[in-house]
């Protein structure tokens, strides 16, 4: 079993407890204009071509077959994703990094290897988060890696866009000990002007996870600014969040569960894509946008935490920065 | 008109807060007489400046630093050289200089004394030329050895003697022994005498200056300290140390005299000698926490002496106490460079790792640092000795311990470049016209070469161990051992039980990383012939390919990605370099145990190197002790780095330290207590022994070093020890940014 891996992150600290080993699967159902990782949106391999780098060795003009690598009389080497296949010729050749292949595929033995190099320092928190993309487009992929993990003891997270039929998250629940997942807007519209997508499958997997499993959850808003950064944008969000916890907990009390945690957090937007969307010679749509301050972003998560509080005291952590 | 008068009372908080600003005024001064300061920020001040001359003079650290001196004083010298030898001269001058140096007195520390002088600055030369080893120079200098002779202290006192006797029982014990002697240790016992003597001057003189300061002063607060600073020293002039004031007192008297001496900064396990005066102190009540805190403080304030927190007792039971709590805070409150370091392990204290993990994230200092005791103890047993002797062992200096009073190490003196050895068995094969060049061939060379520097290193220690007593003898470390005074032995000289020789490694990363780079590329590829190589290295990747050919073995994946060539060979080479350093004792029988430590030598360490294979420029400084190089892997995972730092460890008692900066900005989050405490439990089950740990502020450290007045309280852990920022050279600082930006 293979799938597209386009990178993984040892002593990963903001994508689930403890110290995680992340990977990313490439691939998403979402477009989102803001995305931080934009070199996982699209399925198949990609280069990035950072000409800073670039030594002008014209190694990559001389292997490349399809005339997407060109050097001028200077020795500037310039690149044209339109003709370029992907083959990855010229990437084991480039020396200076200025070709950087995103995404290959991996097989489960690989991603598995990957893991476990870090077994000891998981300890009884951490452990491995699948994130993207979206990594239920590879359901098979994931199952089998989530079976794998769950074999060896390893604490599993999954961060998922619950874009898809309830039916394809469902199977692969009993691997997963976390899920995280994004909840961008409740307005249906403005969520497809912001992601290409309309809410109503993403919130429908919402409360299916909330009230048909017992799964800790944890519901998560990148703050955009000018997208859904307003106060009243997060109240209702954090709204849906406090009726989810009200929901699981009479779903719950209805089978004599006790309910495992709900939580929401905040996440703070950054700049810190630029580079790779000039790499993959991509538009960045959020280029302009300014960062909301700290202040900004704990006045915001003290609001969601005062809609939520009225239910579980403990549904709100710190926002991440 | 009436007078006004300063009435002020302060917590010992605010006490403390001054102190550090005086400490700080201090440093800011040195930094402009002295210029950069590339070591452990020793507590020493400046003498007055109309009595301030200055030198410039190998530290005790071997490296060459400008230091102040005091105007007038002078040496005797009995040798044609101009130097002075021998234990006679050697104590007569050191009580000279100690009855000389000027009394300093702060009236809002509890304690009195400050150290102003290096009496290593004095010593011109430090070696006596009629003992020549010119023999061993060649192959010292073909392979770049710091071989460790002429080196000083690097042992750790048991302190608890001199605690228990006083000066003035040291004084007797001295006499009494003398006595049992003959007149041929007559010289030892005179130079011993002779330390004791100066430093009970020196004591009294306080004692006597603190009297009159305190007649004097208004402040009510200040001048009850004062007359407390003179009945604390009028009585430990002579006299044991009765409570926790005058036990730290005491212990930072004999700490100064120390340092002064030969820069040993070696105290052990500090919360177990000062715990039997806390405990009775606190029974009497006659003291509380918060001043057994203040008066910790004062003592570190004036040293950054080595010291460990916790850790098992001979019969492996966790020693950590109320004052090892009580040490943490105070060097919580200091926030100065500081070398405390937590002992880690199965039985050890959960609270104190916790706590000192939280002090770390808080300040931002490189403070504490954390010790393996779960494999450096049955480490060391897997040398003959007994279990028992492993747990006596204490942490005493940047990366190694050593059981008090009773064991020479010579530990962090000697380091063997690896890369130097690997450089020289290169061009050794390269040149040789009766071979076929192959990687198989080149670790046969290399490992040839790593027998021969050993064999070196081994004949030095026995040169040393045979003439250091008569060139410049451990006299103050002497005192507080069992063996010496006993004897009639110096430390360096067979008087104590066990002498084991600490042998370092260096520059394992830039070694295990250019095999791997010459294994694919050459040998798996064929990329490049080794004549190019040769032509490359030769030329510093000069020519229109040179920057091609030296990214390509560049980008060969390093030691410390996981699984990778590099890892294989790093892994060899430290079973190898192991294997070389036990396969023999010294000619002499001594026993030299394997580490892999560069200390701060990684920048002087790669200065007479030429390129190496791992796309290194000439010049630049090698990987630094048993770490990956900078950029081993894109998302610098600190757990990958700590697994192959475990998965190298010589193993035998020595170290390899993980040398590791956490950037805040990754860690801000309301688990990073546990995460932090997990990364260094799991180093230390995996097999690590020592944790060097930088939580940094990433933005405040490249400020600083564009502009280190910016700063000037910024304190990072260079390597074993800890330093202001500001203090260091350019190419120091530029070494810590590498750390840190590596991974961007």
């Amino acid at each position: 079993m293979h799938g597209t891996v386009f990178d993984t992150q040892r002593f990963s600290l903001h994508d689930g407890p403890g110290i995680r080993t992340t990977v990313f699967l490439k691939g998403c159902s979402l477009r989102c204009f803001w995305c931080h990782n934009p070199e996982s949106i699209r399925r198949p391999p990609e280069i990035e071509f950072y000409p800073e780098r670039c030594i002008g060795c014209g190694a990559c003009v001389a292997l490349c077959e399809h005339g997407a690598n060109t050097i001028t009389d200077d020795g500037t080497v310039t690149y044209d994703p339109q003709q370029c296949t992907v083959c990855g010729e010229c990437i084991d050749d480039c020396f200076a990094n200025a070709r950087v292949l995103v995404g290959r595929a991996w097989s489960v033995d690989e991603v598995m290897a990957e893991i476990l190099q870090d077994r000891s320092f998981y300890g009884d928190e951490g452990g491995v988060t699948l994130s993207g993309g979206e990594p239920m487009l590879q359901a098979d992929f994931t199952a089998d890696l989530l079976a794998r993990c769950r074999a060896e003891g390893i604490h599993t997270a999954i961060e998922t866009a619950g874009h898809y039929p309830w039916s394809t998250l469902e199977p692969v629940l009993p691997l997963v000990d976390l899920v995280m997942m994004d909840l961008k807007h409740l307005d249906s519209e403005r969520h497809r002007d912001g992601t290409g997508v309309p809410n109503e499958r993403i919130l429908s997997t919402a409360r299916h996870l909330a009230t048909e499993t017992n799964k800790p959850l944890l519901f998560r808003t990148p703050v955009i600014p000018t997208y859904n950064d307003a106060p009243e944008v997060i109240d209702r969000i954090a709204g849906f969040v406090r009726d989810l916890i009200a929901a699981r907990g009479d779903a719950c009390a209805a089978r004599g569960e006790t309910p495992a945690p709900v939580r929401y957090e905040l996440l703070r937007f950054h700049q810190l894509a630029g580079d790779k969307y000039r790499g993959l010679g991509r538009a960045n749509r959020a280029r302009d946008l300014e960062p909301l301050s700290k202040a900004q972003m704990d006045a915001l998560s003290q609001r969601a935490h005062a809609m939520i509080h009225a239910g579980d005291p403990t549904a709100i952590i710190p926002n991440a920065q | 008109m009436a007078l006004s008068l300063d009435v002020t009372e302060l917590t010992y908080q605010q006490r403390i807060d001054a102190l550090r600003e005086e400490k700080l005024r201090c440093t800011r001064e040195k930094q402009t007489l002295l210029g950069d300061m590339d070591f452990d920020d020793w507590g020493q001040i400046l003498p007055p400046e109309d009595q301030r001359d200055y030198v410039h003079v190998m530290s005790p650290s071997g490296i060459m630093i400008r230091d102040s001196i005091i105007k007038g004083f002078e040496v005797t010298s009995n040798h044609p050289s101009g130097g002075f030898f021998g234990p006679k001269a050697v104590g007569d001058n050191y009580r000279a200089l100690l009855e000389h140096h000027p009394v300093t007195i702060d009236p809002l520390s509890s304690l009195a004394g400050a150290y102003m002088l290096n009496f290593t600055s004095y010593r011109r030369p430090h070696w006596n030329p009629d003992l020549s080893y010119e023999h061993l120079k060649p192959v010292q200098e073909q392979y770049q050895l710091l071989h460790g002779i002429g080196g000083m202290q690097h042992l750790t006192p048991d302190i608890a003697i001199g605690l228990r006797l006083g000066w003035g029982g040291l004084l007797d014990h001295i006499r009494a022994n003398r006595a049992s002697h003959g007149p041929e240790k007559e010289p030892f016992y005179d130079g011993l005498e002779a330390v004791v003597l100066g430093a009970q001057n020196w004591v009294q003189r306080h004692a006597e200056a603190a009297r009159a300061l305190a007649e004097t002063e208004d402040n009510p607060q200040r001048r009850r300290n004062l007359f407390e600073i003179a009945e604390v020293n009028a009585h430990i002039v002579s006299a044991p140390p009765q409570t926790f004031r005058e036990a730290c007192q005491w212990l930072l008297w004999y700490e100064m005299i120390a340092r002064m001496y030969n820069g040993s900064g070696a105290v052990g396990q500090l919360d177990t000698l000062l715990l039997d005066y806390y405990e009775a102190d606190v029974a009497a009540g006659c003291l509380t926490d918060d001043e057994a805190i203040f008066h910790i403080a004062c003592m570190l304030l004036r040293d950054t002496m080595y010291c460990q927190l916790g850790g098992p007792d001979r019969a492996g039971r966790d020693v950590t106490n109320p004052v090892s709590f009580l040490v943490l805070e105070a060097a919580h409150w200091l926030k100065i460079p500081a070398n405390v370091a937590i002992a880690v392990g199965r039985g050890t204290s959960d609270a104190l790792l916790r706590r000192g993990v939280e002090i770390m994230l808080e300040d931002k200092t490189g403070i504490p640092k954390f010790l393996g005791v779960d494999n450096t103890v049955p480490d060391f047993a897997k040398n003959g000795y007994p279990l028992e002797d492993g747990r006596d062992r204490k942490y005493s200096g940047c990366n190694w311990c050593g059981i008090p009073g009773r064991e020479y190490g010579m530990n962090d003196l000697i380091k063997i470049n690896l890369a130097v050895v690997f450089d020289v068995a290169l061009h050794d094969m390269l040149a040789d016209p009766t071979v076929t060049p192959s990687i198989d061939l080149l670790e046969q060379r290399f490992e040839d070469h790593l027998r021969r520097a050993v064999a070196t290193i081994a004949q030095g220690i026995d040169f040393h161990i045979a003439h250091m007593h008569e060139v410049f003898p451990e006299l103050v470390l002497d005192l507080c051992c069992t063996g010496p005074i006993e004897r009639g032995e110096d430390a360096s000289h067979g008087g104590l039980d066990y002498t084991n020789i600490a042998v370092d490694g260096a520059g394992l990363a830039t070694t295990a990383d250019s095999f791997a780079a010459i294994r694919q590329r050459i040998v798996d590829e064929g990329r490049l012939t080794w004549a190019e190589l040769l032509h490359y290295l030769d030329t510093n990747w000069a020519g229109p390919d040179g920057e091609r050919a030296r990214l390509m073995m560049k980008n060969v994946p390093h030691y410390g990605h996981g699984g990778t060539l590099a890892d294989d060979y790093a892994a060899r080479l430290s079973q190898m370099y192991t294997r070389l350093v036990l396969e023999h004792p010294t000619p002499s029988g001594i026993k030299m145990l394997p580490g892999l430590f560069s200390w701060a030598y990684t920048v002087k360490f790669g200065e007479h190197l030429g390129a190496t294979p791992n796309g290194r420029h000439a010049g630049d400084l090698i990987s630094h002790g048993a770490n990956p190089d900078p950029g081993f892997r894109k998302d610098g995972a600190p757990t990958a780095m700590a697994a192959a730092v475990a998965a190298v460890q010589p193993g035998y008692g020595n170290t390899a330290p993980l040398q590791i900066e956490l950037d805040m900005s990754v860690i801000d989050q309301d688990n990073a207590v546990e995460v932090v405490s997990q990364l260094i439990r799991s180093h230390f089950e995996l097999g690590g022994t020592q944790i060097n740990m930088n939580i940094l502020d990433k933005q405040k450290v490249l400020e600083a070093h564009e502009d280190p007045t910016r700063h000037p309280d910024l304190v990072v852990r260079v390597t074993g020890f800890s330093a202001y920022f500001a203090s260091l050279s350019p190419e120091f600082r530029q070494m810590v940014v590498n750390r840190i930006l590596a991974d961007d």
